[in-house]
């Protein structure tokens, strides 16, 4: 009787879960169509989009505002997976094909799958600073579908998860692409203007001035007060137009955000108006708005040890504060010489009371002594030339100074002086020596 | 017992209907997702022609993002660099050992996929990737934008690393003679290898300064700088070092790379650096 029960029980046990298992598992549908015709419908409307605009779609891809500037770029897409591409990212703005593919993953994405303009941002070996190495311009060419929105389709970058918007281009953005890159120029400066800029900000009431710097290589702005009670910084990547600059993030001022630019050439600067008087207008200025004592660590004196400062190729020569006018006298050399310049390297208050700058040139070292002239209240430094020498000993025999140094040279030793600051850097400390008088300014790695 | 058995077969007949009873479902018919094959250009019908059919082996060009590490800055390679950079593969490595080492070969062990990038794989140390063999199964191939046909240093930097990746192929499927490598420069193995200049590595026992890295790398250096090297090159860099001993160490290497081909495979190292030169001549000739 006690197996007979043991069987009966295992029975109706076995029984109960068989006419349970096959009870109905028709999930509750949510959509009305699965989850793969839901991802086809994706892809069909993001192809359908793509190839809907006549002249294509244009984007201005910041890739990272907190560092750099915006990117412009123009797609035409081709139902054979072809795509037309230009962009802004340097002077050669002309067309170039490639290929592309909507990929299905965790959502719907537009990949460019061979290369082409975009891919200029994700060029490991190509940064634009020091402190970028290794990751480039940060540049993604992924781009995740978000829908569309008043006609602009919404994308998120893979990477970084940044958004990018799609406009609908016009035939005029195709032929107007170049005018951008001159644009370009007018951001970084004449050199028949002054370095010195400054950010005018009237919030309707008041006017502040914050000393305004661009790095051309990075694309970016960083502008700081200099008023007693007044502390605000703005920074910002830029992106060029025919007409100015957009930049990122806005700039703010009474809660009314900021981002076009417009240029006037007639003198040089670049204004967003707002309303209510509100206004921000980057300006040139015949001098900066903040003097510093840096100089003073140029002088002999208590504390002031044998300093050296020295511009480095390949590496301080990447700084975005460099100005146009100093690359290009680097350049002028390395066409005269053969030979790039190595190290400009200052040397004050050596042991034996001198000083000199160090010109190395492949294994040939020029050295320039000069004596020292400060300014107390226009806070500036004078170098007053001396004599050329072969070594760094005093007694070492003169030299005729060398040619195709005399331009750069006479920026250094420039009679009406220099400014010598600080400047904020990625991975060391830096100082530059601005001119007075001219477009001229040169970052050196400080040693101390 | 008889209870048991009737028990036993009505409890059998029920698990059978149970078993049967689920069966009708319906099962989807192919995937819902578009799963055809893109329209093939020339290059996709000259890959399949000379990779894909001979070789088994699947060459990526187009951009796949889960191909590489999502932290790495690179791109895909220009189309019109693509076929040339195979090219050169084709001759110098894949025609190579067919030669020496008998048709079948690579096809028995090769990687399955080659993934091509143009990008430069620097990391933020400022150390340079030039090429990964992943699990055996899929070499990656970096900087394939600066391949230049007619300059040999360049094509034998290029050709390096895919020697260098398909030697670790090898070595995953027949083990060469650790303990001996080991013994020979124990003490000079370091993860800062890039601390270390060539021509300091060479005087310390290694052929390259990435040699230093570990045995296993060790070995492929070895024998992918042999590869790539004409004997007169090679004798020439031996040539070079001051120490002896140093020398000693690298012919010792040398020694076990050439063992391991003789030994695993039967092939004779020197006839396959021969042919390898003579390919690289030839792809240099433009031929």
């Amino acid at each position: 009787m006690k197996i007979k029960n043991i069987f009966k029980f295992l029975i109706i046990a076995f029984l109960t879960a068989q006419l349970g298992a096959c009870v109905s598992n028709e999930a509750e549908q949510k959509f009305d169509q699965t989850p793969a015709e839901r991802l086809n419908a994706r892809e069909k409307e993001l192809n359908d989009l793509l190839l809907s605009s006549e002249y294509g779609w244009k984007a201005v891809y910041f890739t990272d505002n907190t560092q750099l500037g915006g990117f412009t770029h123009l797609f035409k897409f081709s139902a054979d997976g072809k795509v037309a591409m230009a962009s802004d990212f340097d002077s050669n703005t002309s067309t170039y094909n490639s290929d592309y593919s909507i990929e299905i993953g965790s959502t719907i994405s537009l990949v460019f799958t061979t290369k082409n303009r975009i891919h200029l941002l994700s060029d490991s070996n190509n940064f634009p600073v020091p402190g970028l190495k290794g990751r480039g311009y940060e540049g993604d060419f992924q781009f995740l579908y978000y829908g569309e929105e008043n006609g602009e389709i919404i994308f998120k970058t893979k990477r970084s998860f940044e958004e990018l918007r799609f406009v609908k281009a016009t035939a005029e953005d195709w032929t107007d692409l170049e005018l951008n890159t001159e644009m370009a120029q007018n951001i970084i400066g004449s050199d028949k203007r002054s370095l010195f800029r400054l950010l005018e900000i009237n919030d309707g009431t008041n006017i502040h001035k914050l000393d305004f710097n661009y790095a051309p290589r990075p694309r970016f702005a960083i502008a700081n007060s200099v008023e007693q009670g007044y502390n605000m910084s703005y920074n910002m990547g830029i992106a060029f137009t025919k007409t100015g600059i957009i930049v990122s993030p806005p700039v703010v001022v009474n809660d009314q955000k900021l981002t076009e630019f417009i240029y006037d050439d007639s003198t040089g600067s670049f204004t967003a108006t707002g309303t209510n008087g509100v206004s921000a207008a980057i300006k040139y200025t015949d001098k900066p708005l903040i003097l510093t004592d840096d100089y003073t660590l140029l002088l002999p004196g208590i504390g002031n040890g044998n300093n050296a400062y020295a511009y480095i190729h390949d590496y301080t020569e990447l700084e975005g504060a460099n100005s146009a006018l100093f690359l290009s006298l680097l350049n002028d050399i390395e066409e005269a010489n053969g030979e790039p310049l190595q190290r400009a390297q200052f040397w004050f208050n050596n042991a034996d009371g001198t000083n000199y700058v160090e010109y190395r040139i492949g294994s040939v070292i020029y050295y320039h002594y000069f004596t020292l002239k400060a300014d107390d209240v226009n806070k500036t430094i004078t170098f007053i030339p001396d004599a050329w020498k072969s070594g760094r000993n005093p007694k070492s025999p003169t030299i005729t100074a060398p040619s195709f140094l005399k331009t750069l040279d006479d920026e250094f030793m420039n009679p009406q002086g220099l400014y010598f600051a600080e400047i904020p850097v990625v991975g060391y400390r830096a100082y530059t020596f601005t001119s007075t008088t001219t477009p001229f300014r040169m970052v050196a790695y400080s040693f101390q | 017992m008889k209870i048991v058995k009737q028990y036993t077969m009505t409890f059998l007949a029920l698990a059978a209907i149970a078993f049967a009873g689920c069966t009708h479902e319906d099962l989807p018919e192919g995937s819902d997702l578009d799963v055809s094959n893109p329209p093939q250009s020339t290059l996709d019908e000259w890959i399949t022609t000379n990779y894909f059919n001979p070789y088994n082996i699947n060459v990526q060009y187009k951009w796949n993002p889960n191909n590489v590490d999502l932290n790495t800055y690179l791109y895909p390679p220009e189309e019109n660099k693509v076929q040339p950079a195979l090219e050169v593969i084709q001759k110098i490595w894949l025609d190579s050992y067919q030669t020496i080492a008998g048709p079948d070969f690579i096809k028995k062990i090769a990687p399955r996929e080659i993934v091509l990038v143009g990008g430069i794989s620097l990391d933020l140390n400022g150390v340079t990737t030039l090429g990964l063999a992943e699990s055996g199964q899929r070499i990656i191939l970096f900087e394939t934008d600066k391949i230049d046909k007619t300059d040999r240093e360049n094509v034998k930097e290029f050709i390096h690393t895919i020697q260098h990746e398909y030697i670790h192929i090898l070595n995953q499927h027949k083990p060469y003679d650790e303990k001996s490598m080991a013994k020979i420069t124990p003490s000079g193995y370091t993860a800062s290898w890039f601390d270390t200049s060539d021509k300091d590595a060479n005087e310390q026992g290694f052929i390259t300064a990435y040699a230093k890295m570990n045995i296993n790398e060790d070995f492929a250096e070895m024998a992918s700088v042999m590869l790539i090297n004409s004997k007169d090159e090679y004798e020439a860099i031996l040539a070079g070092i001051q120490n002896e001993d140093a020398v000693a160490a690298i012919r010792a290497k040398e020694a076990v790379v050439v063992k391991y081909f003789e030994k695993e495979f039967g092939v004779d190292f020197y006839a396959l650096r021969d042919e390898a030169q003579k390919n690289t001549t030839a792809v240099l000739n433009g031929n």
